[in-house]
């Protein structure tokens, strides 16, 4: 679905490349998440993911990238944004309407979308992000985590194939945080949408992502499925990643017993795994 | 001050009106200010605005537009009564003319502002630009220019005071300033206030492209706004106020 080929790219008047020669690939209806330090370049590659680099961002661009076959770089934002969509980091700026019902009514309109599928369209996107009684509130009236969902709702109302999320759980308490990734499994699953997300939450993404990326300024310093890069528990941590504690502590079993003993990510396997080291 | 600018949900008459004729209505009163040179003309345009406000069911809204006005029309009043010279003087320098001058700049100033924000109370801004754009035929990049402008005064306006508190908390004592010393003090923070903003708005603009906005044309709009009935009363009635502004 998403290929990223040998991509760099410094932004206009920068000296220094924000990505360097990233080389990824996202298979359709695949989960992947992007975990690193700030300034690490994971904004910018979602930017080019969905185009916006270097449609909007301009600058010196290398390699390329293809979604669902569209080159980003030849084809239009417009008809990228047909196929991908994206919730920025910073919610606050993401929404133009001072109006719930307007904000989702924006893209739809855009688009096209025909007049008589718009209601269902609507309360079906706000039903799935769980706000349907937001509707008809005004933005400045709701809370920092409401706002990012509204922002969600938007952006799944036009039913990309692709979603891209840029830290959507920066301004959430960690429930919320999880109902996101939810709402964002259940988009994979049922809907078949390719994810992206960005996050600072590791033990989120071992939970809920299937492939994981590893940036360090500007670099993949690591790709692969989610375990399999977990195997590198320690080169996580020296970038300042918290590794999930299950890891760290199968990890230091492993470490210390001189076993062979596989990564774990969640309570259970490693429950399953303490309990056969002990008989 | 914050929500001075805010959409109150309504169903009222003035609510229901289409947005383009709230507009005929607040450009027309103020043209009528502008033209008319007899004070109880100006009254009456005053009274109007206020009828505008209550019919509207936001008189307390009307209420606390007026107050904050007052403070500027008592600085303009004072200044226009101590600058004007012509006339017979009633009291030290205050000459007669002058108090009437006086008076006809601060009520041409509340009349024309009052209903400016009155507007964007009984107004969703969305509203706005979808009839200037479906009803006047206004390209839609201006008409989201104006939209993005006007939704950003709030945000502007809570960052500011964010900064100030941030400040005051530092030792700046904004509150004990007044006039022009506190204009002073507030000035230096307005450039990178400026500068996140701009910030912003750009984000905003690629938030606006990859939702579609170089598609938007006139049709686009899920909202329909036609001319209804009572519209057409509102554009006779300003039409006639308009020409009572002139004859009078
Ligand atoms: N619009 C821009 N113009 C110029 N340089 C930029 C721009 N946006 C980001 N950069 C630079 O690109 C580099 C990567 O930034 P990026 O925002 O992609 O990092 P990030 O991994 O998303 O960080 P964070 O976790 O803080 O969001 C940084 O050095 C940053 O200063
Ligand atoms: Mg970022």
């Amino acid at each position: 679905m998403i290929k990223v080929q040998d991509v760099s790219f410094t932004y206009k008047d920068e000296t220094h490349p924000a990505l360097e020669g990233i080389n990824l690939e996202v298979p359709e209806g695949g989960f992947l998440g992007i975990i690193g330090p700030a300034g690490a370049g994971k904004t910018t590659l979602a930017r080019a993911v969905a185009g916006i680099i270097p449609h909007h961002y301009t600058g010196d661009f290398y390699g390329s990238i293809t979604v669902n076959g569209l080159d980003t770089v030849d084809s239009s934002l417009i008809d990228l944004s047909r196929l991908v969509g994206i919730v920025f980091q910073d919610v606050e700026s993401q929404i133009i309407s001072p109006m719930v019902e307007d904000e989702l009514l924006y893209g739809l309109e855009n688009f096209g979308v025909p007049r008589e599928e718009i209601p269902e369209r609507m309360e079906d996107a706000l039903r799935r992000v769980g706000i349907p009684e937001l509707r008809d509130r005004s933005i400045s009236s709701l809370s920092g985590g409401q706002r990012q969902k509204v922002a969600i709702a938007s952006v799944i109302a036009l039913k990309p194939r692709v979603l891209v999320m840029d830290e959507p759980t920066g301004e959430l308490d960690p429930r919320s945080s999880r109902q996101v990734f939810s709402l964002l499994k259940s988009l994979n699953e049922d809907l078949g949408i390719t994810v992206i997300v960005i996050e600072q939450k590791i033990m989120l993404l071992c939970e809920f992502a299937r492939q994981l990326a590893v940036m360090n300024e500007g670099k993949i310093v690591r790709a692969g499925h989610t375990r399999e890069v977990l195997v590198h528990a320690e080169e996580l941590e020296a970038l300042g990643v918290n590794c999930p504690r299950v890891t760290t502590l199968s990890r230091l079993l492993a470490v210390k017993t001189g076993l062979e003993l596989p990564p774990c990510v969640d309570l259970d396997t490693a429950e399953r795994m303490v309990r056969g080291l002990m008989i | 001050m914050n929500n001075l600018f805010q959409y109150v949900p309504g169903n009222s008459l003035i609510h229901r009106l289409n947005p383009v004729s709230k507009l005929l209505l607040t450009v027309v009163i103020c043209i009528a200010a502008f033209i008319t040179d007899h004070i109880a003309v100006l009254l009456a345009l005053l009274a109007l605005d206020v009828l505008i406000g209550v019919t509207a069911g936001i008189a307390g809204r009307t209420w606390s537009i007026l107050r904050g006005l007052l403070k500027i029309a008592a600085f303009l009043f004072l200044l226009q009564v101590l600058l004007i010279r012509g006339g017979t003087p009633v009291f030290w320098i205050i000459t007669d003319l002058g108090l009437l001058n006086a008076a006809k700049v601060v009520l041409r100033l509340t009349v024309v502002c009052l209903p400016l924000a009155l507007v964007l109370a009984v107004t969703r801004i969305s509203d706005l630009t979808n009839a200037l754009v479906q009803v006047l035929h206004v390209p839609y990049r201006y008409a989201f220019t104006l939209a993005t402008a006007i939704r950003f005064i709030p945000q502007f306006l809570e960052e500011m005071s964010g900064i100030m508190e941030a400040q005051t908390a530092r030792g700046v004592a904004f509150d004990q300033a007044r006039g022009l010393k506190k204009f002073s003090m507030i000035l230096p923070l307005c450039a990178p206030l400026l500068i996140s903003s701009v910030r912003r708005t750009d984000q905003t603009a690629v938030a606006a492209e990859v939702r579609g906005f170089a598609l938007r044309t006139r049709a686009s709009a899920y909202k329909r706004y036609p001319f209804t009935r009572v519209d057409n009363a509102a554009v006779v009635f300003c039409a006639a106020l308009l020409a009572a502004a002139i004859l009078i």
